[in-house]
């Protein structure tokens, strides 16, 4: 049985707790079993990407500390999957961590791609008859590499149609603090995705980031849409059991 | 906050909020997306193409010094004129002092984004020289007595009709709206131009070390004309522009056709070597370069950024980026607009002024995946945040708010405590009735977007009650 | 001119060698994956890259059907001077076209009323469809002013493909003995209003290679 350490991104912890618990589920039924740590808090990405890299530094520090005895890690967001596998490298290069932050970036999983990649895991059993769109989170897609295994796992969803949008790999507009520096930019490209959800005619919008989905989540309740947002994991723990009845975030 | 970050954040919302814009500038960008796959098609190894086209910059860019010396040398062997330029001004006072001695009164030019970044036409102007842009694109923006919108297209954000609306006030007698038709008149009016002009100015896409030749790409031909016509030939090019042999345009030239527009290959590519030979009907009698600086050497210094040198100015970042679709060309207010331009000009005229511009981005990737010649953009654009904030460019406000938010975040327990203040702050907030008001905690996110519902627990909360605490 | 001594050069190669002092030098190796496929019969792709570009490409057996060619091609083309590269083909070939007004390159450049350019080309490019011409070619005007350009060409001109064509430049030495060379593929166009495409912009609205299979 593999050992998951959970990789709870602070904004999961405090805003959306369900996709955090939704995942763990969906990864035991994986056949996995789930840790988490409660020691961590923030992999510092909003400080990095905001140019505070001497106050990232000490987090990303603490990170690679808090999950060096991990087998695996697997986290719901991509983006902060990619700042541990990405952006670690950088920001910690040249101090003593730096070796250590190595070898766990081989450990660090996107939910999606451990899934896929590791576990082996396409079709756990889900059903969600609803239509609905992938948005590939830009960190998930680019940074990652990411475009299959999200969708082949939805593929395998009961009742699941996946329809795509012509703008799926297009950003949301949320990029962390550029959404509240710069709120019309931000939420002007929102609206653009959210539109071509629209277009998609999906039910429902996923993703591999839960920050996507908050920034997508909040511009679509405010246009009034019909089309809802849902994390991949939450679609991925529903069950024929469950109904239909879903949505993390309605 | 300085004057180029106000009219940045109010330009930028205002654009952000015209959907007219967005639709022109979505039909232009989905156009050209089309055309770049059908090019790309046409590689075996689009990537293979990429890496080489980077490996040739690389090998100039990294031994600068040689190459420039190795072209200024060929270019004074056939006669033509090198002219190193330090500034902006150095470069305009060069051109300005050249046009004044040959009694220049009109001087056609192609489009050339470095001229404009020196500002050369507002320099020749105020000597009482009139200046032809001769691009249709640049001829537009020309008349509307506006920047380029676009590095490589420049009039991207107006319609036909405006087009045809611009061309009756300033040309009169039009009365069509038909493309070609406009075209045709801008012909008319640019050949008379380019028969009188005395100087032809031109840019230069390349500089060939081995044949101390400049290269220059367009489609209309317009550049073959400034450098035919006229009696004196003027190309003002960044030094970042030498590569080092000709063979290696055989493999840039589709690159960046390919990258810039979809084309396999641009209409014209034209290596001019120098001025007319004895034997030759035509051409001009002189023949000058003028290499710019203006901060490229200081560029050159930075070894993390160095390689933002390697820039063809293709255009590709700025129509992949959802921020340039989203605002467009001219709110950036700077020469260079987009993901380069965001990263660059705080080389070129100062981190103090541009680095907001580093920060209005999503970091969303899609500038570097598009890139011929590989250059890492968004690292870019994170390390110019990192250093307007080692500079102490950014609001005391954030930084305390930052080192704050560390020390909430090095302990598990006070993120805990502070997550859940935070829920319930904006718990209570709301329930004052204070969402979307001036007092909202949150307002900046919900002017445009509803919050989501604040949950009671937070996941650690929930995984004890279901796992026992750790 | 006289070269005034400028100081800022000597200014900008030091900060040039003091910002790269430390960085090794490095040399493109060749080739080592194919970016391209192999153009494999070259008459046959150079037609169908003329097709995709616009440019009119008429393919006939000897040099003087090609002066034929030419011919009918002038006899369609409105009254006014043709201006031609001064060469003893391209006086063969327009030999044939009886009684038009015709300039030769030797006698300046190409006015501005000019209806036509005659021209031969330094190589042909199979891969793009493209024609090399030099200031050799009549200079630079020829190629450019009148609204059509004609070239005459001949299949053992073709060069499989753009590094090809850059060899035989270079083989030739055309960069050393001309000012300018210009690798053109089809006629002048622009898409600035709203991205649709225009023939003509500046250049010729016409590009017409006429080639002969058999070399003269």
């Amino acid at each position: 049985m593999k050992e998951v350490a959970l990789f709870i991104p602070c904004f999961v912890d405090q805003l959306l707790p369900e996709i955090g618990m939704d995942m763990a589920r969906v990864l035991q039924r994986a056949g996995c079993a789930v840790n988490f740590f409660e020691e961590q808090t923030c992999c510092g990405q909003p400080a990095f990407n905001s140019g505070y890299w001497q106050d990232a530094r000490p987090l990303a520090e603490r990170f690679v500390r808090v999950f060096s005895r991990a087998e695996a890690v697997v986290c719901p967001s991509g983006s902060c999957t990619a700042m541990v596998r990405r952006f670690y490298p950088d920001l910690l290069a040249g101090t003593p961590a730096a070796e250590e932050a190595k070898r766990l970036a081989e450990r660090v999983f996107e939910f999606s791609e451990f899934l896929v990649n590791v576990a082996g895991v396409t079709d756990i059993g889900a059903s969600f008859p609803h239509r609905v769109t992938y948005h590939d989170a830009c960190h998930t897609l680019r940074e990652l590499g990411i475009r299959e295994e999200p969708r082949r796992l939805l593929r395998g969803v009961r009742g699941l149609t996946l329809v795509e949008m012509a703008n799926a790999e297009e950003c949301c507009g949320f990029g962390g603090t550029f959404s509240t520096k710069f709120p019309m930019i931000s939420a002007a490209m929102g609206e653009t995705k959210a539109a071509g959800a629209e277009r998609a005619g999906a039910e429902y919008v996923t993703s591999t980031d839960p920050s996507c989905l908050l920034q997508l989540d909040g511009i679509l309740r405010r246009r009034k849409s019909q089309v809802r947002t849902i994390h991949l994991a939450s679609i991925l723990a529903r069950t024929e059991a469950d109904g239909t009845n879903s949505g993390n975030q309605e | 906050m300085n004057a180029a970050a106000e009219a940045f954040l109010r330009e930028a919302a205002a654009t952000a909020a015209n959907g007219e814009l967005h639709q022109i500038v979505r039909k232009g960008v989905e156009h050209y997306d089309a055309a770049v796959e059908r090019g790309r098609a046409r590689f075996l190894d689009w990537e293979a193409a990429r890496q080489r086209c980077r490996k040739i910059k690389r090998e100039a860019i990294d031994r600068l010094d040689l190459y420039l010396e190795e072209f200024e040398r060929r270019v004074n062997e056939r006669g033509g004129h090198v002219f190193w330029a330090e500034t902006a001004e150095d470069a305009c006072r060069y051109v300005t002092d050249l046009a004044a001695r040959a009694g220049v009164r009109t001087v056609v030019k192609s489009k050339s984004m470095v001229s404009e970044e020196i500002r050369l036409n507002a320099a020749l102007e105020t000597r009482g020289i009139k200046v032809w842009e001769t691009d249709l694109g640049e001829f537009i923006v020309q008349l509307r007595e506006e920047p380029p919108f676009h590095i490589v297209t420049p009039a991207m954000h107006l319609t036909r009709r405006q087009i045809a609306a611009l061309f009756r006030e300033k040309l009169g007698g039009v009365q069509t709206e038909d493309p070609q038709e406009l075209t045709a008149v801008a012909r008319r009016e640019l050949r008379r131009a380019f028969f009188s002009a005395e100087m032809g100015v031109t840019g230069a896409n390349f500089l060939v070390a081995d044949s101390g030749a400049i290269a220059i790409t367009t489609n209309e031909g317009n550049a073959r004309l400034c450098s035919s016509l006229p009696r004196i030939h003027v190309a003002i090019a960044g030094i970042e522009k030498v590569i080092p042999r000709a063979e290696d345009l055989a493999l840039l030239w589709p690159v960046l056709a390919t990258a810039g527009t979809g084309q396999a290959i641009t209409c014209y590519n034209t290596l001019v070597t120098g001025p007319r030979t004895a034997s030759e009907p035509d051409g001009p009698e002189e023949f000058h370069v003028v290499l710019l600086d203006n901060g490229r050497s200081r560029l050159l210094a930075d070894p993390e950024q160095r390689e933002v040198l390697h820039c063809i100015r293709c255009g590709a970042c700025l129509n992949a980026c959802p921020v340039f679709r989203t605002i467009g060309g001219h709110a950036y207010g700077t020469i260079y607009s987009g993901p380069i331009g965001s990263v660059l000009t705080p080389h070129l005229r100062g981190l103090a002024e541009f680095q907001h511009l580093s920060f209005a981005s999503s970091l969303c990737g899609a500038c570097a995946v598009v890139c011929p010649v590989k250059i890492d953009l968004p690292r870019h654009l994170l390390q110019n945040r990192r250093n307007a904030i080692a500079a102490g460019l950014r609001p005391a406000q954030e930084r305390t708010g930052f080192r704050l938010w560390r020390w909430a975040m090095e302990n598990d327990r006070r993120f805990t405590m502070f997550g859940w203040a935070a829920r319930f702050g904006w718990k209570m907030a709301r329930r004052a009735g204070l969402a979307g008001t001036a007092l909202d905690p949150a307002r900046r996110w919900t002017k445009a977007r509803e919050m989501p519902e604040i949950p009671r627990h937070s996941f650690r909360a929930l995984w004890r009650k279901t796992h026992g605490a750790g | 001119m006289a070269q005034v001594e400028n100081p800022a050069r000597e200014r900008i190669l030091a900060r040039i060698r003091a910002a790269t002092r430390s960085v090794p030098s490095s040399r493109t190796a060749p080739d080592a994956r194919p970016i391209f496929a192999p153009v494999s019969g070259p008459l046959e792709r150079f037609r169908a890259e003329c097709a995709a570009n616009a440019t009119e490409c008429i393919v006939v057996e000897t040099a003087s059907e090609r002066g034929r060619a030419l011919a009918d091609l002038l006899g369609g083309i409105p009254e006014g001077e043709i201006f031609a590269q001064d060469s003893p083909k391209v006086r063969r070939a327009l030999a044939l076209s009886g009684t038009r007004q015709i300039r030769w390159s030797s006698e300046g450049a190409p006015s501005e009323n000019s209806q036509a350019g005659v021209t031969l080309a330094e190589a042909l490019v199979a891969q793009t469809g493209s024609v090399v011409v030099s200031t050799a070619c009549g200079g630079r005007g020829a190629s450019l002013v009148p609204p059509v350009h004609i070239v005459l060409a001949d299949t053992s001109q073709l060069a499989p493909d753009l590094p090809a064509a850059m060899e035989t430049i270079r083989r030739n030495g055309t960069l050393m003995a001309c000012s300018s060379v210009c690798v053109i593929t089809g006629p002048s166009r622009t898409a600035d209003i709203e991205k649709i495409l225009v023939l003509g912009a500046h250049g010729p609205r016409r590009l017409v290679v006429l080639i002969s299979r058999e070399s003269d």
